[in-house]
């Protein structure tokens, strides 16, 4: 990772925040070894690539034009990467937690959630170097002892055990000298404006308690969270601000997560999972009136993750028919939700839509390392759900690097479908009941078992123009002739073949294929495809983000050109308009 | 009638007394879940579904007590609860049939699919589900048969699979056979003479002819579906022509 190239880094520190986070969310689903290998990964690349203090330097500036925000930060990034290394860490990390906290303020007078985005983004970056000395710092550096919301920092020192801590502290002097000359500025401009307004906004306070609560969930200090998050989730609930929302959404995540890892664990009826629902519920309903699409699209994944987790599926799919995911979600809780939806959708028989729902899923689920356990996850959900439909999926899926391993029962399955041989299928089954138990694809992948006789005769009839069914029923392990009649019977009333079959005689004949080609299938292919394609098209321009206000400019732009051009007819008209004075107005426009 | 009014006295005596010592609430709570269950299964030979519905619905909160509280009755529970697959399988709702059937993975007391399969009750629905979906008719045949049936009241939906794995039969057979003689007719679908198997054809509306049915065939279908495939072109394409004018 460090030998990469800044501009490639570009990007990065954006993609890291989203990923981290959809990580933790499925990090109970991956369940196991992908989950606990790409945490080491995770930790390496984290602190060695993520250039920490890009807000501190933005702060600074006059507030950039939105869209060349991102490549403004590429150039800081050299600097920063040099820096990093002299920075003493704690002082580093602090500096950091404060930066965010400028952004929270342009985010509450700019009213713009872009900001609180970003400053949430960098929560990942900070995790690794938390520690509640640092936090105690922060929080006491940023409260004054007298202001009304020194109840609030007290709440915050006593979660991380730090009661004792004043409130009000000014961080010597000797910190600031290991940083460089114009970060120094920086943050002496920062602080300045913090001390001329002495109020907190809610915000800081509830940024503050995030990174509170990632400290403890990292720590495994599940409990306290669970407590602590509580209050925190009333507090919010009592704030009622429009720029809290992306910072509620997170903290009901972490909720969650608090009670999942409370025992006893989820498929008990007892667990603190379903004690949990009540509040989220309340907390969507309470989204829903706000139009707070950030904590309705969090809270109604946390649902049905919560339902899953303890097999309510029919409650679960209440929940969806009865809601509505809002269109604009964030671009991870929508793949997690399209997640979970095809899980109840496989449950439910309804292979179609299970598939169009989980492709998605696997398409917008981030492409980098941090979010695998979440593709893996997705695409062995995906994976069986082709299989049920009677589709083979593509080898490429299972020669992807990092899928590899993780796919392997799934390819071992794939093949005895594929072949049609239901020995194979029973033994890979048995083999590898363990890993499909714990991907809970097991009862799924029991439904199997029908595809795999369909396969094998399907492979009979298209190898044999005539078999007879005692050969049918020895090749497929059938129990009796019987049996076989009946299978194939059916597999003929399904068109899975094009056969008839003689009862006298016993055996199966099968028909003459026919040309595709002659169908309608290719050209409902064709029609498939060219759909996607506008479809496509029309979303891309759906994403595409205007400047405000920037219609009005050309409005006025072609009504001067329009005036230009109108005068200068009058002067041509009126003859008095010479060469030059016509080659110039051409320029011009 | 005398159930529900057992079930009136109990439910009056936990309200009372909110303040009940744990043991007495807990075997009131047995006593009450016992009626539900009786319930379900009278409504089962009453041939009730709505009712034994009811009556499950009611009992799911009683399934989900921790054994702590309420000492679990793992026979009981698996007999209802299959009464209850098999229903759902009877109507053809596999949906909820394997919600259900998920859900049941996670209960106290069974750990995982094995242990469902195995068990009497529960693995009754559960390979009659697997038969069927197969087309394994003759396994579903004999499972109905020769006291293979767990309980008395799994025999109530004996008919009911029977007749419709009767149909089952009979479409597959329309499309499989060009034609059949009546006497292994009767063997494929479980008739018990040759003039059940007369009726069933004349239900059906095949032709029997010399002791032999022809089924009819699917041909008419063709021209239609030529007209179609030109129509569906020209649409797609006015559709096509009309979004690029859109975009462009």
């Amino acid at each position: 990772m460090p030998g990469k190239t800044p501009n490639s880094n570009g990007r990065k520190p954006v993609e890291n925040g989203l990923q981290k986070n959809s990580k933790d969310a499925d990090k109970s689903a991956a369940k196991g070894k992908p989950a606990a290998k790409k945490g080491a990964k995770e930790g390496e690349d984290m602190t060695v690539v993520v250039p920490p203090s890009k807000s501190t330097k933005q702060s600074s500036q006059p507030p950039p034009a939105d869209a060349e925000g991102d490549v403004a930060m590429e150039d800081s990034e050299k600097t920063e990467e040099e820096l990093e290394v002299k920075v003493d860490p704690v002082t580093q990390t602090i500096s950091d937690i404060k930066s965010n906290f400028a952004l929270l303020d342009r985010a509450v007078a700019l009213f713009d959630a872009r900001f609180s985005l970003r400053a949430l983004r960098s929560i990942s970056s900070l995790r690794k170097r938390l520690n509640p000395d640092i936090l105690a710092q922060v929080i006491a550096e940023s409260y004054p002892p007298t202001s009304p919301s020194a109840s609030v920092a007290k709440q915050l020192l006593s979660a991380i055990g730090r009661e004792n801590v004043p409130l009000g502290r000014q961080p010597t002097g000797s910190e600031m000298e290991v940083d460089s000359e114009p970060k120094t500025q920086a943050k002496n401009g920062a602080k300045k404006d913090k001390e001329t307004n002495k109020e907190l906004i809610p915000e800081v306070d509830v940024f503050l308690a995030i990174l509170v609560q990632v400290y403890m969930f990292d720590t495994k200090q599940f409990q306290q969270g669970a407590n602590f998050s509580k209050y925190l989730s009333e507090r919010i609930h009592s704030l009622n601000r429009r720029t809290l929302d992306s910072l509620s959404a997170k903290v009901y995540f972490y909720f969650s997560l608090f009670c999942e890892q409370l025992t006893p664990q989820a498929p008990s009826p007892q667990s603190p999972v379903v004690t949990l629902r009540p509040t989220l519920l309340a907390a969507l309903r309470t989204a829903i009136l706000r139009k707070d699409v950030d904590t309705q699209a969090s809270v109604i994944v946390l649902l049905l993750r919560s339902y899953l987790l303890t097999s309510h599926i029919s409650q679960a799919d209440l929940l969806v028919s009865h809601t509505q995911f809002p269109e604009n979600a964030a671009n991870n809780q929508v793949a997690r939700f399209l997640y979970y939806l095809g899980r109840i959708r496989a449950i439910q028989l309804r292979y179609t839509e299970a598939h169009e729902h989980l492709t998605a899923a696997t398409r917008k689920a981030p492409a980098s390392q941090c979010a695998l356990g979440f593709s893996q996850t997705a695409t062995k959900l995906l994976l069986v759900v082709e299989l049920l439909m009677g589709d083979i999926p593509e080898r490429a899926t299972f020669r992807a690097n990092n899928m590899e391993q993780a796919l392997h029962p799934y390819f071992l399955l794939v093949q005895a479908v594929r072949v049609g041989n239901l020995e194979d299928f029973e033994s890979t089954l048995a083999e590898h009941a363990d890993t499909f138990r714990r991907d809970s694809t097991y009862s799924l992948i029991l439904r199997l078992r029908q595809n795999v006789i369909k396969t094998g005769i399907r492979m009979m009839s298209l190898s044999y123009s005539r078999i007879s069914l005692r050969d049918i029923c020895i090749r497929l392990h059938l129990g009796s002739e019987e049996t076989a009649e009946y299978i194939v019977a059916k597999a003929i009333r399904d068109g899975v073949i094009e056969a008839t079959l003689d009862r006298e005689r016993g055996f199966m004949k099968s028909k003459e294929v026919g040309d595709v080609y002659a169908t309608r299938e290719p050209g409902e292919a064709f029609h498939d495809r060219i759909r996607a394609c506008l479809a496509l098209h029309d979303e891309s321009v759906k994403a595409m983000r205007f400047p405000m206000n920037q219609h009005r400019l050309e409005l006025k732009n072609a009504q001067e050109a329009r005036e230009r051009e109108r005068e200068m007819a009058k002067e041509i008209q009126e003859g008095d308009l010479d060469e030059d004075d016509l080659g110039g107005d051409f320029d011009g426009m | 009638m005398a159930a529900e009014r057992t079930l009136q006295q109990i439910i009056t005596q936990l309200k009372s007394n909110p303040s009940l010592p744990y043991a007495e609430a807990s075997s009131l709570l047995s006593k009450a879940k016992l009626v539900y269950e009786y319930g379900a299964l009278a409504s089962i030979r009453a041939r009730n579904p709505d009712a034994f519905t009811r009556y499950l619905s009611q009992l799911q909160p009683f399934y989900e007590l921790p054994s702590s509280q309420l000492k679990p009755d793992a026979e009981m529970r698996n007999k209802v609860t299959g009464l209850y697959l098999l229903l759902l399988l009877t109507q053809g709702s596999y949906a909820e049939f394997h919600s259900e059937l998920e859900s049941l993975g996670t209960r106290e007391g069974i750990d995982g699919p094995d242990r469902i399969e195995s068990d009497r009750f529960l693995g009754y629905p559960v390979k009659l589900e697997r038969w069927l979906m197969e087309g394994s008719y003759d396994r579903v045949w004999k499972a109905m048969k020769k006291g293979e049936v767990p309980s008395e009241e799994y025999g109530v939906f004996s008919e009911i699979l029977t007749s419709q794995i009767r149909s089952e039969i009979a479409s597959s057979s329309e499309r499989a056979y060009p034609s059949l003689p009546l006497s292994s007719t009767k063997s494929l679908l479980f008739l018990e003479s040759e003039g059940a198997v007369v009726e069933f054809a004349r239900q059906r509306g095949w032709a029997v002819r010399d002791g032999t049915i022809y089924f009819p065939t699917a041909a008419e279908a063709g021209e239609e579906e030529e007209k179609d495939i030109s129509q569906m072109v020209i649409e797609n394409t006015l559709g096509y022509a009309r979004e690029l004018e859109t975009i462009v």
